[in-house]
């Protein structure tokens, strides 16, 4: 039975090659119209030259996304006049895309079958501005891969899932900058309700929008009478606004791109570029809860951040991998989210944690001295062994010296007292709270507890 | 010819600046009378360089001090290159075209760029852009030179100093005018020379080669410019022969004369005199062998016309006054803007053929006008290839007819102005290396018979220029 929504995602993702993809010109540009040539520019008489890397960049991320490449690379013409597009066409992949039949599994283990992965040039940038229109041509001919969704996806949530996983790979892969390179999306929607006819949105930019972008058609859709269309998403306003109507639609009259060769695949090549893909996200979080008995969120929650996944890899192997994923999804991960930066931002590396890490697995440190030297870690390395031997960080479980400070507490703390002995849990924890400020943390709260329990009998 | 001079000139006998400036005033005159130049280089100032070359002992180079006159699609430097279309006017492109640099590199002059149909549309170069003037014929100023190279062609007949020209066809635009003129003209194999710096027609098929007086001559303009070139991936990786040493001995050369080109509608005097040079290459020693090439003169001019114009709509869509050539008043949306500037500047056969191009691919169209025509391509590529089998190189007459009056090519309908190219249009869409070189006149006006030889089998059909030459 199909489901109330309907979606399907046409993905462009801007690779992360050196040169752009028929030019020598540079991907990366400051000023507007530095990065150009007569090529990108569509002058007369100029004429493509394939960059290898792209090529190799689109197959790796096919094969990523289990798709089967095409024994043979074939280029096409797509032909619309636009201001942006140097040549009035763009080439790109028709008939035979370089990936086709691929998958992506979404948590909820539901398949996204995958049509196509193929490689394209975008086109330069139109800039608006008061009283007029800028053309910036640094982006014409940056390589794009174009990756074709079935509408298998159900919610908003879905989509935005899926992209997330895109990007995910794209990360492990290496082949996308997400500093400087964009990924968007054009969705199609249809929803039960209208007889599941069909609008497209175009030109929504990363995972957050593709879920607000749908999120608002999925309701005006509900609310209006729907007619086939091509609407845009206006991100400031957060809403789609009618394009063009089906009627309207271009026709791209493709036509083969002759002035590039026929590039022959070969079984070879498929197994080369295949053996430089890295273990994914996915299997790296599988294996991690198959060998280390890690819990699966953990593991899906660091596997999703290449860096971090490596980083947890390196400690986990000399510490106790359960307790290592459990402080690097709650502390490492958290600081990052806090202080909105990326691992490599951070002064974090294996060796220092590995230490920190060790110090909680023997018990030598509490928690909360944990939490103290991992905040401290993410902005200055130092080493946590010796940090505590100097600050006398160790951990305070002698019942003896601790009596003697409960004692204190107790004696300080009259209220609190009587109101556990009236039956206040919560004021056990207020005095154990008192304990630990006083031994500045250090003291373990297992038998803090037990002292005082017994103290207060 | 060529060659003499060079030597002269490599050894100081010649006062380069001087003779430039002499071939010049003869060029500006010749061009008044019949229009085949559209903008002059700056050779002058080139000539006073290769005369410091002697002076100071660097004077190298095949082409030393010889004047090159280019296709006007072929882009130099600097120098306006339209195409001889008003929507590139005043476009001065930011690199020279790979054969102008190689040119250059052996020490060649350009001397300016030679009037064609727009964009190579057109077999009579009667369809030059608005504000263009067509080319006359230099035996008859009422006859068309043939096309599209025709300014090509007729200053290589017309120009009394050392001089060759660099032409390019698509469809037969090389051999055609060449023959109507009078004048040798080698199309080579595609892949052969470089494309790039080219001003596309129909990509696929578009091809730089060589118009001279004589076969050595257009040879060795052609050694100059052949060979792979990073910058236009469909060039071959193939060894360059040194063509223009290729000897003129023909004993046991097999030549496959094609029935359907000696048929009905090839003019009495055309058949006549390419049959003479048939049999005189026979006395030579070379064999006759009559064959059959059905599919290719019966299929090749609509699946050229085709073709062609699709490609072609694909790559003149790039012209639309935003980054160089004419442009206009923006006003508007961006579409009128774009209507506005082509309309006003390309002419009526660029017109023509952008529609037909553009109806052919749509879709809808596409399965039945551009795929076909791509696999019926691929059936004469076949034909070809099996006739080569049996043959060495292939005779035809290069064109039809002789050359027209600009009367009667005013009478033809769009059709008859296609079927011009009924000859020279299967080679092309082969891909085939193809000459013509002058074997009689007759009323007054040259006959051009056609040489067509296997893929980069230009030594062959040179072989065979040369011993009719002898």
């Amino acid at each position: 039975m199909k489901s109330e929504i309907v979606i399907g995602l046409e993905i462009h993702v801007q690779l992360k090659t050196q040169t752009k993809l028929f030019c020598s010109c540079p991907t990366e540009a400051v000023e507007p119209n530095t990065a150009i040539c007569p090529t990108c520019l569509g002058h007369p008489g100029s004429k493509p030259v394939m960059n290898a890397k792209a090529l190799e960049y689109g197959a790796k991320l096919a094969l990523s996304l289990g798709c089967k490449i095409a024994p043979t690379v074939v280029f096409s013409r797509k032909t619309y006049f636009y201001p942006d597009l140097a040549k009035n066409y763009q080439i790109t992949q028709y008939e035979v895309p370089l990936g086709s039949n691929g998958q992506i599994i979404l948590d909820n283990k539901k398949v996204v079958h995958i049509q196509r992965a193929h490689l394209e040039e975008d086109p330069g940038a139109l800039i608006h501005e008061a009283g007029g229109c800028l053309i910036d041509y640094n982006r014409s001919g940056i390589p794009l891969v174009e990756v074709v969704t079935a509408p298998d996806m159900e919610s908003p949530a879905e989509a935005r899932e899926f992209m997330k996983k895109v990007l995910n790979v794209l990360g492990y892969l290496g082949i996308f900058d997400q500093n400087t390179c964009v990924i968007k999306a054009d969705a199609n929607v249809s929803i039960k309700e209208k007889g599941y006819t069909r609008v497209e949105i175009k030109n929504i930019t990363g995972f957050k929008e593709i879920e607000r972008a749908l999120n608002y058609e999925v309701q005006r859709q509900k609310q209006q009478d729907v007619k086939r269309e091509t609407r845009g998403w206006d991100a400031d306003k957060g809403i789609t606004y009618h394009m063009r109507s089906k009627e309207q639609e271009e026709d791209y009259g493709y036509i083969t791109e002759t002035d590039l060769p026929l590039f022959e695949i070969s079984q070879d090549w498929i197994r080369k570029i295949q053996a430089t893909i890295p273990e994914l996200a996915e299997q790296r979080a599988i294996r991690w809860t198959k060998d280390w008995k890690i819990d699966e969120d953990d593991a899906n929650i660091i596997a999703a951040d290449l860096d971090v996944a490596t980083l947890f890899e390196e400690i986990a192997r000399k510490t106790d991998p359960i307790l290592t994923s459990r402080w690097t999804r709650r502390e490492v991960l958290r600081l990052l989210n806090d202080k909105k930066k990326t691992l490599k931002e951070t002064e974090f590396e294996a060796k220092t944690l590995t230490e920190l890490f060790k110090l909680l697995q023997e018990k030598k440190i509490t928690d909360r001295i944990g939490q103290r030297i991992i905040e401290q870690l993410a902005d200055k390395k130092f080493s946590p062994n010796a940090y505590v031997t100097e600050q006398k960080l160790e951990v305070m479980a002698d019942e003896g010296a601790l009596e003697k400070i409960c004692k204190e507490v107790i004696a300080k703390n009259e209220k609190a007292v009587t109101d556990y002995k009236a039956g206040e849990e919560k004021s056990l924890m207020f005095l154990i709270g008192q304990v630990m400020k006083q031994t500045k943390g250090t003291a373990a709260p297992n038998v803090v507890k037990e002292v005082l329990k017994s103290l207060l009998k | 010819m060529i060659k003499k001079f060079v030597k002269e000139a490599l050894a100081g006998k010649i006062n380069l600046v001087e003779h430039t400036e002499k071939a010049l005033e003869e060029a500006e005159k010749i061009n008044k009378e019949y229009h085949y130049i559209t903008a002059f280089a700056d050779a002058v100032n080139r000539a006073k360089e290769l005369q410091e070359q002697v002076k100071n002992g660097t004077a190298k180079g095949k082409l030393f001090g010889v004047l090159i006159s280019v296709k006007d699609s072929i882009c130099v430097k600097d120098t306006e290159t339209t195409a001889s279309s008003a929507i590139l006017k005043g476009y001065k492109p930011v690199f020279n075209a790979t054969v102008i640099q190689k040119c250059l590199d052996e020490g060649a002059i350009i001397l300016g760029k030679t009037v064609m149909d727009e964009f190579g549309f057109g077999g009579f170069s009667t369809n030059v852009g608005k504000g263009y003037q067509k080319p006359l014929n230099p035996y008859d100023k009422k006859r068309s030179t043939g096309g599209s190279s025709g300014g090509a062609a007729g200053l290589t007949k017309k120009a009394s100093f050392p001089h060759i020209a660099l032409g390019e066809s698509t469809g037969g635009s090389i051999v055609n005018p060449a023959s109507f003129c009078g004048v040798v003209g080698i199309c080579p194999t595609y892949g052969r020379v470089s494309r790039y710096g080219l001003i596309d027609y129909g990509n696929s098929l578009d091809k730089v080669g060589t118009l001279a007086l004589n076969t050595e001559d257009a040879a060795l303009l052609l050694e100059v410019i052949s060979g792979r070139d990073s910058h236009d991936s469909t060039t071959a990786d193939q060894p360059v022969h040194n063509y223009s040493e290729t000897p003129g001995a023909i004993s046991g050369l097999r030549i496959g004369i094609v029935k359907e080109a000696y048929a009905e509608g090839i003019d009495n005097n055309v058949r006549k005199h390419v049959l003479e040079a048939v049999y005189k290459l026979e006395q030579k020693g070379a064999r006759r062998i009559e064959i059959s090439l059905p599919i290719g003169m019966n299929y090749g001019v609509p699946t050229y016309f085709t073709l062609a114009p699709a490609e072609a709509s694909t790559n003149l869509a790039k012209y639309c006054g935003i980054r160089y050539g004419a442009n206009e008043q923006l006003t508007g949306n961006f579409n009128e803007y774009f209507s506005r500037v082509r309309n006003n500047n390309f002419g009526e056969e660029a017109k023509r053929r952008l529609l037909l191009g553009t109806f052919a691919r749509q879709a809808g169209y596409r399965d039945a006008f551009y795929t076909k025509a791509a696999k019926v391509r691929t059936k004469i590529i076949q034909e070809y290839a099996q006739a080569f089998k049996q043959v060495d190189v292939i005779i035809t007459p290069t064109v039809a007819i002789q050359a027209p009056t600009f009367d009667e090519v005013k009478k033809l309908t769009p059709l008859q102005n296609f079927m011009i190219d009924l000859l020279t249009v299967s080679p092309n869409l082969a891909g085939l290396p193809h000459m013509t070189i002058p074997v009689a006149e007759a009323n007054g006006l040259p006959v051009g018979m056609m040489i067509i030889g296997p893929q980069f089998g230009e030594q062959k059909i040179i072989q065979v220029a040369r011993a009719h030459e002898k």
